[in-house]
């Protein structure tokens, strides 16, 4: 399970945290991740608002079907749209929070709509985000800038990204900042992603901003198993991120077909055998696997529900030393093949092997948002999974479909093991939180874009990477 | 008739008791009662009257009575309250040079109290205080004080102590007063009385006679144990009573044996008699008394 | 046996007036106060020497001699010594649920006439040795041998002797009642000003009260006091306003003067059949109708420590039929400005009314002008059990000098307890 790293672990012992204290090293507290059987959240959810907003209602509604112990300011809208969700709603005003410990921070920014009206946000965090429970949540809801109706509401609601990144800085103990912007009309398209938010599935994901448009209509699904009945493909399957990847969709119900390189085929029929799952050795980029990868699950499953590109290859080299097949392996492998599965699987439209309602998942990085030294191959990859995101958003969409990708940062995996200590610690401690984040961490935001909940989650790039430095 | 020749003192406020005792205690010493100023040297009651006005109980020494002697704390005072407040006015009668005995070891005989109303514990009275003369006794001579108390013009309580100062008896002196039946009455409850209860009343009352005080100091007076008050007693036998009693009532007791402390006792009562009385003898009567309506 | 529950009158009350901690009343014990003001009672409507159905009230500050407390202040009254009484205790709701229990056995017909009430001092209060102490103390006891009894005792420190008076706290929270009501308020949003409003108004009213009569027949003189000790007939929002806060942190809004003193004091209320007050001539002041007693889970937060009364007066509503707003009084104890305040705002708020209440729309609002109109605890001090009884005589008499209607009573106790009740003229 999640493990803390040495330092994570030293730090919060009592000697190590006086040491800490004394000269300054950064705190990282063990964040707190989901096990089937929790809450979504734990302690109390408060749930402002700027007047005029379109949320309230939807939030309440989600604070109720959570079951979360929610408290509202008394603002007569706030405590009518709670009644009307049937939120069991605390009174809440700023003299209250010095009492109190607040589990999540959500504010419904919507009905801001010139910059002047952006010192609601002072008024309700101010006196709250230093309340902010351990491993807890500030979450800013928003209207997409592009879809405002007025330069001065374009602007203001733009704004709010810079509030809820810096926000996310001051907070301490493993709490996240998100900002969710929701396209008008989207209002009931948001549980899946508060749910995320707002549970500890999203621990190492901070400071992100996602966009929430009008999917098709949001199913009634089993929040435990969200994925039941599903058929998953993961490419990359046999370690590290993959195999994390499998065990988590598989967690959520999904039946998971793992896909790895022959060669490490032992290794893949490992992680798939102890999920109840299905393994598939091959090459991604071989010319005939697509073809073959779409044929078996059209044969095997009848189509397939999830892919998630997961496989990827790094051959680092500066790029004055950059030979050819180092370049040309990792383009093929982590974007070229990718846009090929891809095409295979969303062929023939009603026929196609991507079920109706699909979710496309790709793994970009990081490195592709920041650059990195020595990676300008991996990089130009990963940039370019995300331009495939932004690429076929539109096509999966008119099909009910979604792509979206995540950007894992600093993951504790073999791989980043093999860092240079040094680097290795500049790499963990460059973020919000201080320290890497594990590889279930990238499978549940993974899995978050995954579930059929989240049919108006189309075309994001979410970061896993607790608010990393790099590329910020 | 006799008050005509008295000699009448107004007191500006109530003699301090613990000066008192130690002169109350000096004829005691051989040859001490020639000395002027020493009570013992006359024969006779002197016709004294003291006089003290505008008492008034405070609140805490109210409550701090009404605790030890088992009173509920009220708006109106015991009538053995009125008691304690004359006591130092007794205690100054009896220390006077020209009294005729010491008042360390006089005998508590009897006291009988009337209440013609009840006296509000806010309300200032005066306090009047008088002897009457000698009469004899089987077992010496008796002589009784006999306080009154006033509110304005209206009298509203009287005190008769008679105390008993052992010596040649006289048999043909008149008999105490009726038998009430103490050892037939039915028993109403057992109290256990501590060690400290005549250092406790000693602290509420003002009376801190060294026989109630400890059993060493008892010892010097040839008891065997320190004693409780008399009028702790009958004040406890009052508490018991105090749902019962109307507004106006006298309450007479007679003191027959020292209640030794510690020890247990028996309240007995009906009908307007009572008794104080050894457990384990009920014909051995400690005190007992009546309450009438007046 | 009656056909159906019998109509209860409320035939008078009787109080002492309530001093302030450590004054007037600091050496008058409960059973001295409680027997004051039952005395007054019995004098006043001639029960001397009377068997009544039962006298029950009860002490939340209560030394442990004192387990029959009631029973011994009868014994100490002048009514018959075959009155039967006994001791309850639900903190300060201790008062109202007495009168409650002695209106429900009159209404079944068990008994005819009754007295109920309660008394608290906070002067007298028991205090308690440590628990070390107290260990070494049994363990001492159950020696069998001098040794055995004298070999705890080599376990005595000098600190085992400081004594452990009674704590005004929540067992549970470990927070006092005020520091709870500060959390409530400032989730209410309860303002220093509105608390401090309420404050003058209830010292106004009840000033008023006394000015012309009223408390007359409802309080008897005890110990030097004729009036409230706490009554400060000359405060004024000014004065209130300059008063530092003392729970909620240095941004509270709860003082000395929004929040009830520690008090002592007494009270008590006969209550009888209507035949049984008719045969003796007796006044009928009131009906005591019905009473609800509701409680809330505090412990985790969810629910403020004296929010009780909001859940229990929707149910005594639902049962009789009656909307907030068909009382013609609202005696809700003052035991903070902050309390009555974040009642009122609740039984306004649809997410409170429809998610905790289970109602289809909120209470609403009552006409001010109908609470509390007499004074409240904040003027008058709360000796925590005698408030009840303070109450519901006051109500009483209110409703019988306006010639007839309904009033709604409501108080907040500890441990998250709430006891509401409706009476009428």
């Amino acid at each position: 399970m999640a493990q803390a790293d040495r330092y994570t672990e030293l730090i919060n012992t009592p000697i190590g945290r006086i040491v800490q204290k004394q000269i300054g090293l950064p705190a990282p507290v063990p964040l707190k991740r989901w096990t089937p059987g929790d809450r979504v959240v734990d302690g109390r959810v408060l749930i402002g608002g700027a007047p005029g907003g379109r949320l309230a209602t939807t939030l309440a509604k989600v604070a109720a079907s959570i079951g979360a112990e929610a408290s509202t300011p008394l603002r007569e809208d706030l405590r009518a749209a709670a009644a009307a969700a049937g939120l069991d709603a605390g009174p809440w005003t700023p003299a209250a929070a010095a009492t109190q410990r607040y589990a999540a921070l959500v504010f419904d920014a919507t009905g801001i709509t010139e910059p002047g009206q952006l010192s609601e946000l002072r008024e309700f965090f101010s006196p709250t985000i230093r309340r902010v429970a351990k491993s807890g949540r500030l979450v800013v809801l928003g209207t997409t800038p592009t879809a405002t109706r007025s330069a001065s509401e374009r602007i203001a609601q733009r704004s709010l990204e810079g509030f809820t990144r810096a926000a996310g800085k001051e907070l301490k103990a493993g709490a996240t900042a998100q900002l969710v912007y929701v396209e008008p009309g989207a209002e009931d398209q948001l549980d899946s992603t508060l749910r995320f938010l707002l549970s500890s599935r999203s621990a190492y994901v901070d400071g992100q901003v996602i966009r929430v448009g009008s999917g098709s209509d949001v199913p009634e699904i089993d929040w435990e198993r969200p994925l039941a009945g599903k058929v998953a493909l993961v490419t990359g399957a046999s370690r590290g991120i993959g195999a994390a990847i499998a065990a988590t969709l598989a967690r959520d119900g999904a039946h998971v077909v793992g896909l790895d390189i022959p060669a490490l085929e032992g290794d893949l029929k490992a992680v798939t055998g102890s999920l109840g799952g299905s393994a598939l050795a091959l090459d991604i980029t071989a010319a005939e696997a697509p073809r073959e990868i779409a044929a078996y699950l059209k044969k095997e499953h009848g189509g397939v529900d999830v892919v998630v590109h997961n496989a990827g290859i790094t051959r680092d080299k500066t790029l004055g030393r950059m030979d050819e097949a180092r370049w040309d392996s990792v383009i093929e492998v982590n974007l070229a093949a990718v846009q090929r599965v891809t095409d295979a699987l969303i062929a023939g439209r009603s026929r196609a092997v991507l079920n109706q309602g699909g979710r496309i998942v790709c793994v970009a990085s990081i490195a592709g948002i920041a650059g990195n030294f020595g990676q300008t191959n991996y990089a130009t990859s990963k940039a370019g999974v995300i331009g495939l995101v932004d690429a076929y958003a539109d096509t999966l969409a008119a099909r009910g479909a979604t792509i979206n990708a995540v950007a894992p940062g600093f993951i504790e995996t073999q791989m980043t093991a093999k860092i240079p200590f040094a680097t290795r610690e500049a790499g963990r401690r460059m973020n919000s939180l201080s320290q890497g984040g594990l590889p279930v961490d990238v499978a549940e935001a993974i899995a978050y874009f995954a579930s059929p909940a989240s049919t108006g989650v189309n075309g994001n790039t979410v970061r896993v990477c607790g608010q990393s430095l790099l590329g910020a | 008739m006799a008050a005509a020749t008295a000699k009448t003192r107004a007191l500006r406020s109530s003699p301090g008791t613990a000066g008192l005792y130690a002169k109350a205690a000096l004829p005691l010493i051989p040859g001490a009662s020639l000395l002027p100023f020493v009570a013992g040297g006359g024969s006779k009651i002197p016709r004294t009257v003291l006089t003290l006005d505008g008492v008034k109980a405070t609140r805490d020494e109210l409550a701090a009575y009404d605790r030890v002697c088992g009173f509920t704390l009220r708006d109106t005072l015991p009538s053995t309250f009125i008691h304690v407040k004359a006591f130092p006015l007794h205690m100054a009668l009896m220390t006077d040079g020209s009294f005729p005995f010491g008042a360390v070891g006089l005998v508590h005989l009897r006291n009988r109290i009337t209440q013609l109303r009840p006296v509000e514990a806010g309300e200032r009275f005066d306090l009047r205080v008088s002897t009457m003369p000698l009469q004899p006794h089987p077992k010496g001579r008796t002589f009784t004080i006999v306080s009154e108390a006033r509110v304005g013009d209206e009298l509203v309580w009287q005190d008769a102590s008679t105390m008993l100062r052992r010596g040649t008896g006289d048999k043909s002196a008149p008999k105490p007063p009726e038998a009430i039946g103490a050892s037939q009455l039915p028993f109403v409850a057992q109290w256990k009385l501590g060690e400290e209860l005549g250092r406790r009343y000693g602290a509420v009352s003002g009376d801190r006679n060294p026989i109630h005080l400890h059993a060493l100091t008892a010892k010097a007076f040839g008891f065997p144990r320190a004693i409780a008050h008399g009028m702790w007693t009958k004040a406890r036998c009052l508490a018991a009573l105090e749902s019962t009693l109307p507004d106006a009532y006298a309450v007479d007791v007679t003191f027959k044996r020292p209640v030794l402390l510690p020890s247990k006792v028996t309240f007995a009562a009906e009908d307007g008699r009572f008794a104080v009385r050894n457990p384990k003898d009920d014909t051995k009567i400690h005190l007992e008394g009546t309450v009438t309506a007046a | 046996m009656t056909a159906g529950p019998r109509s209860v009158a409320v035939i008078g009350g009787n109080r002492i007036p309530f001093a302030r901690s450590n004054s007037n009343y600091s050496k008058a014990s409960n059973q001295d106060m409680f027997t004051a003001a039952l005395d007054g009672l019995v004098s006043r409507f001639g029960l001397e020497g009377e068997r009544l159905g039962e006298v029950v009230g009860g002490a939340v500050l209560k030394h442990s001699r004192d387990f029959n407390l009631i029973r011994e202040c009868v014994l100490g009254s002048r009514l018959a010594a075959d009155t039967p009484a006994y001791d309850l205790q639900q903190a300060c709701g201790t008062g109202l649920q007495a009168i409650n229990l002695v209106a429900a056995k009159i209404a079944l017909g068990q008994i005819d006439a009754g007295i109920a009430g309660g008394v608290d001092t906070t002067s007298d209060a028991p205090i308690a040795v440590g628990e070390e102490l107290r260990n070494i103390l049994l363990d001492a006891n159950r020696g069998k041998s001098t040794q055995d009894k004298l070999k705890p005792f080599l376990r005595l420190r000098p600190q085992h002797f400081a004594p452990a008076p009674p704590r005004n706290e929540e067992p549970r929270t470990g927070l006092s009642m005020g520091a709870h009501q500060a959390r409530t308020g400032a989730e209410w949003g309860i303002t220093r000003e509105a608390q401090d409003e309420l404050t003058y108004q209830s010292h106004q009213r009840l000033a008023a009260a006394y000015e012309r009569g009223f408390q007359d027949d409802l309080v008897s003189p005890y110990l030097g006091l004729s009036r409230d000790q706490n009554l400060r007939p000359d405060t004024s929002l000014e004065k209130l306003a300059k008063l530092r806060p003392v729970f909620g942190g240095k941004d509270g809004t709860m003082t000395a003067g929004n929040s009830t003193p520690l008090s002592d004091g007494a009270s008590t209320v006969l209550l009888a059949s209507e035949e049984w007050a008719r045969e003796r001539d007796l006044p009928v002041l009131a009906r005591f109708v019905d009473a609800e007693t509701a409680a809330v889970d505090y412990v985790n937060g969810r629910e403020g420590l004296l929010m009780a009364p909001a859940y229990a007066v929707p149910r005594l509503l639902a049962r009789h039929g009656l909307r907030l707003q068909e009382f013609d009084f609202y005696e809700i104890h003052e035991a903070f400005a902050s309390q009555v305040l974040s009642t009122l705002k609740a039984w306004e708020d649809p997410a409170f009314c429809t998610q905790r209440l289970g109602l289809d729309a909120p209470l609403g609002s009552i006409d001010r002008s109908k609470l509390n109109v007499n004074g409240g605890s904040l003027a008058a001090g709360h000796p925590f059990a005698a408030t009840g009884g303070r109450i519901v005589a006051n109500l009483a008499k209110t409703l019988h000098e306006n010639g007839g209607g309904r009033g709604l009573i409501s108080v907040c106790a500890a441990g998250g307890i709430g006891v509401v009740a409706i009476l009428e003229a």
